[in-house]
């Protein structure tokens, strides 16, 4: 958040108390206070003010929502709503409602940023599934599952590299592969792919062999990881 | 007066169609009397060998560069194909399109295979690829007792027009091949093996060709031994005869002699095992089987199968305390005749 709007914006002296919020605290940190239903009181109304005077405070108030959102609703495409519009339609429920907010289950998408922004609201408690405490123990639920599919997804990859073609100096461990034949599906392992490999070196010996045989073997290679 | 004519034309008759006789007659000891070359005079079959022959002279002769396609088992690959020659020497390089980059020169019968995605180059000497023709001029030129040669036709393929040919096997012991070679000089352009019932098993071919390209032989020569920055691996093949090493093919498969025998370097976690494996190889000519021998695991070896790709069939089975693997393009027939056939003395 920007300093220099928070340095314009002058505490009224004694507002705030000292044993809950700083007076040089961040916009940002009183809108998530805000959003978290921490302040009560004297607090509340600074935050408003705050919300009032400041923009960047609007722009941290709807991202908390939307993080809020995001993490509540799985897997729902939630879109940032578009502040001039969001404006232009707080002004129109402010003229339409004294009191009470608008519900926030009508329309997710919103954000919710009509709720709150209205002044005249002296008190503002939330319901409890909307945005409690555990906001932040979410957050760090969502990165560390986060964290762990990537672990997994980490060492899967490292399981799934392809073995190089046959080589003579090598002996793969035995890996069955699986690939579609007259026959139907068949089994072969990496030893057979290395002995394939070893007979169309050595056993060309064909009146073909110069003409087409040499430049046929160079050409094809047998598919490895065929999951036909 | 009237009988006269009469003889008189009977004698005319007669003068013009000995005369025919003659000429027909002459002609033919003319064309009979002809030694048989690669140049095929008007309405005279080339022989196999004859066949083969020029195929092998036409790769040996002429440049080009092409874009080379192997379908085999549902399965398709394509490589660029650079092909030079200078007098006795052929260069070639393959570079392919398809799956793990690879880059193959060849230089006679020096094979350097460069491998991009691990850094490692392989060079080798093949030495069947200088057999040919000993192989053909040999006294026993098996070849045509087992095959027959049909000309088809003509089509053109890759942009050059090919003569069809039917090498067709006289028995059921191995498979046939259906050769497209270009006309001028017999340059192989198009190849399918056939199996016994004449079902496609696998096809190579140009898709494009440009024949008399200017290759530089020395600049291929030159990036075959550019190995900066790659593990050089040589391997090294003791060749051995398969009575020294105790194995015997009791009931020979008919047509099938044996070419080569070698033992496989052992690698270093294959030194568990103990033993090399062991690599015997047979040919009839055009087709060739290689019976791969090894200790048996009972770890690694546990099931007996029969497995097809393409044109190339493979057998495993347990011998006493060896694993046996007998691959080639051939029937699968024939391969269980080799398998049967083997025994260790020893």
């Amino acid at each position: 958040m920007s300093q220099s709007k928070l340095s314009a914006y002058k505490k009224p002296a004694g507002l705030l108390p000292m044993n809950i919020m700083k007076p040089s605290m961040q916009t940002s940190e009183l809108m998530s206070a805000l959003v978290d239903g921490q302040l009560g009181g004297e607090n509340f109304a600074a935050a408003l003010q705050a919300c009032r005077h400041d923009e960047s405070a609007i722009a941290s108030w709807n991202t908390y929502h939307l993080i809020g959102d995001v993490l509540r609703s799985s897997g729902f495409g939630v879109r940032g709503a578009d502040s001039a519009f969001v404006s232009r339609l707080n002004q129109r429920l402010a003229q339409e409602t004294l009191l009470g907010a608008v519900p926030r289950s009508v329309d997710p998408d919103w954000a919710a940023p009509a709720k709150g922004i209205g002044a005249s609201e002296p008190t503002h408690r939330r319901d409890p599934a909307s945005n409690d405490a555990n906001f932040r123990w979410r957050l760090v639920a969502g990165v560390a599952s986060l964290a762990a599919v990537s672990a997994i997804a980490w060492n899967a990859s490292g399981l799934l590299v392809t073995t190089s073609a046959p080589q003579l100096a090598q002996t793969p461990a035995p890996q069955q592969l699986v690939v579609a034949s007259p026959q139907g599906p068949m089994v072969r392992d990496a030893r057979l792919e290395e002995l394939l490999a070893a007979h169309k070196q050595l056993g060309g010996t064909s009146a073909l062999q110069e003409s087409s045989g040499f430049l046929r073997n160079a050409t094809f290679e047998t598919p490895q990881n065929a999951g036909r | 007066m009237n009988f006269k004519l009469f003889r008189l034309a009977v004698f005319a008759m007669w003068g013009l169609l000995a005369t025919n006789y003659v000429a027909a007659q002459v002609s033919s000891a003319v064309k009979a009397s002809a030694l048989p070359t690669t140049e095929a005079t008007a309405g005279e079959p080339r022989s196999i060998n004859d066949w083969l022959m020029r195929m092998h002279e036409a790769s040996r002769s002429r440049a080009y560069v092409g874009t080379f396609v192997v379908s085999s088992g549902g399965a398709m690959s394509s490589a660029k194909i650079w092909h030079v020659c200078e007098g006795n020497q052929q260069v070639e390089r393959v570079e392919t399109l398809t799956g793990a980059p690879r880059s193959i020169f060849r230089h006679n019968d020096q094979v350097v295979t460069f491998m991009p995605d691990q850094k490692v180059v392989r060079s080798e000497k093949r030495e069947s690829l200088g057999l040919f023709p000993e192989l053909l001029q040999s006294t026993d030129s098996r070849i045509a007792d087992f095959y027959s040669v049909r000309r088809e036709g003509a089509e053109r393929v890759a942009g050059v027009e090919a003569d069809v040919i039917v090498l067709l096997p006289k028995d059921n012991m191995r498979f046939g091949y259906r050769v497209w070679t270009e006309q001028k000089k017999g340059l192989v352009v198009k190849l399918q093996t056939l199996d016994t019932d004449g079902k496609v098993l696998e096809q190579a071919a140009f898709s494009e060709l440009q024949l008399d390209a200017p290759v530089k032989m020395d600049k291929l020569i030159q990036m075959m031994g550019k190995v900066e920055g790659y593990r050089v691996e040589r391997p090294v093949l003791v060749k051995t005869t398969a009575s020294a090493e105790g194995w015997i093919l009791k009931a020979p498969v008919a047509g099938f002699k044996p070419v080569s025998c070698y033992r496989r370097p052992a690698a270093a976690a294959n030194a568990v095992t103990g033993e090399d494996p062991l690599q015997w190889v047979f040919s009839d000519g055009l087709a060739s089987v290689s019976i791969f021998v090894e200790s048996f695991d009972r770890l690694r070896h546990d099931k007996e199968a029969s497995l097809s790709l393409g044109a190339t069939q493979t057998i495993t089975r347990q011998l006493d305390a060896y694993w046996l693997t007998v691959m080639g393009e051939v029937p699968m027939t024939t391969l269980r005749l080799f398998a049967s056939g083997l025994e260790h003395k020893k």
